[in-house]
C-alpha cells in the first residue's frame, strides 16, 4: 500500500512539475495579436494579406484571431478588462467614446507624423478617429460604408414614380407601393439588431442632429424628436414597412427585397453584390439617401477602423502593420473582396473600378456630407442595446418619440 | 495488517491521501464555480466597469435598493416565471406522451428512439436560427401552412409582436426538450417489472388505471428530479431568447439572466448586473428547496 502511494505521489509531483515549467520558448521574432471581424469570414483575402505581411517582414510575427461581430465588442470589452486585450485590432466608431474614457486606446499621433500615407486619407475621415475636433487620432480610418437607398426601378415605372430622391417622393413612392393583400410593402424598415445605422441615417436627413456643432447633446430637441416621429410613422401610421419590422435584422431586411416583398431599402455597397445577383441589375436602383432638403443632403456614415490598445508591448510593430493595411494596393485588395466596403485613400477612390461601379460612385460621393455617431462613451451602449429596446418599444407605441429620444440624449449625455 | 502499521501512516492512508487525490478536482470546482460565485457577491455590492478594471467604489446595498424600484426588473421577472414554468410543463407533458408512445411495441421502434433525440442534441444556435426563418413574418413557413389551413387570415410577424414573441421561442424551446423528458421517463418505465403490468392486466384494469396506479407512482421519483433539473436550466439558459428575439420587441421576451448579460455586457455595469444574477439565484434556491422537500416527500410514498 504504501509503495503505491509513493507512486502516486511520485506521479502527482511530476504532474504539478509539468504544469508549472509549461514550455518557454526563445522568441526573436516580434508576436503582434491582431483582433478582426469580416463580414464574410471565409473570405481567403484576409489571411493571404497576413501572409504578404509576415513575409515581408521577417522580424514580425502577426498572428490573427477572427471574431463574429456579434460577440466582438463583449469580447473586446472583457479582455481590455482582463488585460489580456490584442495589440491591435479592427475597430468600429461606436465604441471609441468608451474606450478613450477609459484609457484604452493609444494615440496614434506621433506614429502617423511618419507615415507616407496620410495625406492620402480623404481629409474628413480622420476625424472619425478622433472623439472631438481637437482630441488625438485614435483609430486609424481604414473602410467606411454610408447609406444609400436601393429602390426596384421595374415597380416604379410601372406605376409612374420618380425615383425617391428626397423624402416626400420616399413616403409617396411608399405607400402607392403598399399593398398587403399581396405581401407588398414600400419600405424594409430595420427595428432589429443593427437597425440604428438606418434610423440615424433618416435622422440626419431631415436636419436633425444627436449633438451640435460644440458637442453639445441635443438628441431630445424638438426637431430630433419630431424626425424620429417621421420615421417611427412610417410603420405605424402609413404602415408602409412590413409587420415583422420590429424584430427585423439585415437578414430580414435583405431577404424581403430579394424576394419582391419590399419596394426600398436603405443600406450600403454591402450588400450591391447580392441584390443585384438576386434581383437583376435592370431592376435594381440606387439614389443617394433622400433628404428633407435637397439642398441639404446628409446621411449616415460608419467607420471601420484599426487600434493600437495602450497596453501592448509591440506598439511600433503593430502601427506597422495597420499602416501597412491602410496603403493603396492593401486597402484595394481589401475594397474589392467580399468585404466590399468603401475605401478611405483618394488614390483608390479614383480608381475606373469604383469610378464606373454606381454603388461605390453613390457611396463615395455621400462621403463629402455623410455624419458618423458621436464618439461618446454612451453611443457603445446605445448601439450595442439601448436603441433596438427603445425602437421597439416606440414601434409598438409603448414609449413616445419624445420619450425615446429623451433616454437616447440620456445616454449620450453620461460619462 | 492493518494493525502493523504505525498510527503515522495509517492516518496518511486514511486522512490525507484520499484529499490528495482530490485535489486537483477540488482547485478545479474552487476555481471554476465557487471562485466566480463569490466574485459575483462582491461585485454586486461595488459599482464595476470592466474598461476601467482599476476604478472599484464599494456602493453597499445600492445596487439591490435599484433593483426594486426598476420596472424592467418586474417585467424580466415575470417573463421568466412564465418562461421557466410554461416550457418545463409543456416539455414534460410532451415528453410523457412521446415516452409513453416509444414504450409500446411497434416495427422500427429502437430507429425512431434514436431519431426522437435529434432536436436534444441539435445545437442551440442552429435551432435558434432555423425557428427564427419559419417563423419569418414575410415567408416563413409556420404562416404559410396556417395560412393554407385556413388558421390565420394573413401573415403574422411571430417574433415581432409582444404578445407572441415569448410564445414563439417558447414553443421552440419545448420542442428542443421534449426528448430529453421522453428519453429520461422512458429509461424510468423500462425499469418497471413487467410483472406488475401483467398481474394488472390479469385483473382486469384498464390501461388509464394501470397507467395512474403502476406506472405513474413508479416513475415519480424520475419525475421530479428532472423537472428540477429542467426548472434549473430553463431558467438559467436564454441562448435562444438571445439569437431569436434578444428580449424584444421592447422588452416583451426579456428574462431575467438575459437582463443581467444587457446590463453587464452592453451597459457595462458589472455590479448591478451581479446583484440581478444573485437574487435570481436566490430565488431559485428557494423554489427548489421546497421542490427537494416534495422530492423527498414523493420518494417516501413508495
Amino acid at each position: 500500500m504504501f509503495k503505491n502511494s509513493r507512486v502516486y505521489i511520485f506521479s502527482i509531483l511530476i504532474l504539478i512539475l509539468i504544469l508549472l515549467v509549461s514550455p518557454i520558448q526563445g522568441q526573436k521574432k516580434t508576436i503582434i495579436k491582431y483582433w478582426l471581424w469580416l463580414d464574410d469570414p471565409t473570405d481567403p483575402m484576409f489571411p493571404d494579406l497576413v501572409k504578404q505581411f509576415n513575409s515581408q517582414n521577417p522580424d514580425i510575427q502577426v498572428e490573427y484571431e477572427l471574431i463574429p461581430l456579434a460577440q466582438y465588442y463583449d469580447k473586446l470589452v472583457t479582455a481590455v478588462g482582463a488585460g489580456t486585450a490584442p495589440d491591435c485590432a479592427r475597430f468600429k466608431d461606436w465604441w471609441l467614446g468608451a474606450f478613450v474614457d477609459a484609457g484604452a486606446l493609444e494615440p496614434l499621433d506621433n506614429y502617423l507624423k511618419n507615415w507616407s500615407g496620410y495625406k492620402d486619407v480623404i481629409a474628413n475621415l480622420w476625424n472619425t478617429g478622433k472623439i472631438h475636433s481637437k482630441s488625438p487620432i485614435y483609430m486609424m480610418p481604414h473602410q467606411f460604408i454610408t447609406f444609400y437607398l436601393y429602390y426596384r426601378k421595374d415597380w416604379f415605372k410601372e406605376k409612374n414614380l420618380p425615383p425617391p430622391t428626397d423624402l416626400n417622393k420616399f413616403l409617396d413612392a411608399a405607400k402607392k407601393l403598399t399593398d398587403p393583400s399581396k405581401n407588398q410593402y414600400g419600405f424594409g424598415l430595420r427595428g432589429g439588431a443593427g437597425g440604428q445605422d438606418q434610423w440615424l441615417a433618416f435622422i440626419v436627413a431631415q436636419g436633425a442632429r444627436l449633438v451640435d456643432k460644440n458637442g453639445k447633446v441635443i438628441a431630445d430637441s424638438p426637431e430630433a424628436i419630431l424626425a424620429n416621429q417621421w420615421y417611427i410613422d412610417l410603420y405605424r401610421v402609413h404602415k408602409v414597412a412590413p409587420p415583422s419590422a420590429p424584430t427585423d435584422a439585415y437578414a430580414q431586411i435583405l431577404g424581403a427585397f430579394q424576394a419582391g416583398i419590399t419596394a426600398m431599402m436603405a443600406h450600403h455597397v454591402g450588400s450591391s453584390v447580392l441584390v443585384t445577383q438576386k434581383l437583376g441589375e435592370d431592376k435594381v436602383g440606387v439614389v443617394p439617401m433622400p433628404s428633407a432638403d435637397p439642398k441639404k443632403p446628409a446621411t449616415m456614415m460608419t467607420m471601420s477602423g484599426n487600434v493600437i490598445f495602450s497596453g501592448s508591448k509591440n506598439k511600433e510593430a503593430a502601427f506597422k502593420f495597420i499602416s501597412w493595411l491602410t496603403e493603396k494596393d492593401q486597402m484595394d485588395k481589401w475594397c474589392r473582396s467580399r468585404q466590399g466596403q468603401l475605401p478611405v485613400l483618394k488614390s483608390v477612390a479614383s480608381m475606373p473600378y469604383y469610378k464606373n461601379n454606381i454603388f461605390f460612385k453613390v457611396s463615395l460621393d455621400q462621403a463629402k456630407y455623410a455624419i458618423a455617431w458621436p464618439p461618446l462613451p454612451g453611443v457603445g451602449y446605445i448601439s450595442a442595446q439601448l436603441w433596438q429596446n427603445l425602437m421597439q418599444k416606440a414601434l409598438l407605441g409603448e414609449i413616445t418619440s419624445k420619450e425615446m429620444m429623451e433616454e437616447i440624449a440620456n445616454a449620450l449625455r453620461k460619462k | 495488517m492493518l494493525l502493523e502499521k504505525s498510527n503515522l501512516i495509517y492516518k496518511w492512508e486514511k486522512r490525507v491521501f484520499p484529499f490528495l487525490l482530490l485535489l486537483p478536482a477540488l482547485i478545479l470546482i474552487l476555481g471554476i464555480v465557487a471562485y466566480p460565485v463569490f466574485r459575483a457577491i462582491w461585485l454586486s455590492f461595488h459599482s464595476y466597469n470592466p474598461l476601467k478594471p482599476f476604478i472599484v467604489e464599494y456602493v453597499g446595498f445600492d445596487n439591490y435598493v435599484k433593483i426594486f424600484r426598476d420596472q424592467l426588473f418586474i417585467t424580466a421577472l415575470k417573463n421568466s416565471l412564465i418562461w421557466t414554468i410554461g416550457v418545463v410543463f409543456f416539455q414534460f407533458l410532451g415528453g410523457l406522451f412521446g415516452a409513453l408512445i416509444l414504450k409500446q411495441n411497434f416495427k422500427g421502434r429502437s430507429i425512431v428512439r434514436g431519431l426522437s433525440l435529434i432536436p436534444w442534441v441539435t445545437p442551440s444556435i442552429l435551432i435558434a436560427i432555423m425557428w427564427i426563418w419559419m417563423l419569418d413574418g414575410n415567408y416563413g413557413i409556420i404562416n404559410d401552412v396556417l395560412l393554407k389551413l385556413g388558421i390565420i387570415s394573413k401573415y403574422i410577424p411571430w417574433l415581432a409582436q409582444k404578445n407572441t414573441a415569448l410564445p414563439s421561442v417558447m414553443i421552440a424551446d419545448i420542442w428542443r426538450g421534449i426528448p430529453f423528458f421522453a428519453v429520461m421517463l422512458l429509461a424510468a418505465m423500462d425499469a418497471i417489472p413487467e410483472e406488475l403490468y401483467e398481474a394488472a392486466k390479469i385483473d382486469g384494469a384498464s390501461s388509464f388505471k394501470i397507467f395512474t396506479n403502476i406506472t405513474w407512482p413508479l416513475i415519480l421519483p424520475t419525475v421530479l428530479i428532472t423537472t428540477m433539473l429542467r426548472i434549473i436550466w430553463t431558467a438559467n439558459h436564454m441562448d435562444l431568447i438571445l439569437i431569436m428575439t434578444d428580449g424584444g420587441p421592447g422588452s416583451s421576451s426579456l428574462i431575467l439572466p438575459l437582463m443581467s448579460y444587457h446590463i453587464a455586457y452592453k451597459q457595462l455595469n458589472f455590479g448591478y448586473a451581479s446583484a440581478i444574477a444573485i437574487l435570481q439565484g436566490i430565488f431559485l434556491i428557494v423554489i427548489i428547496s421546497f421542490y427537494l422537500r416534495l422530492l423527498r416527500k414523493g420518494g417516501s410514498i413508495y
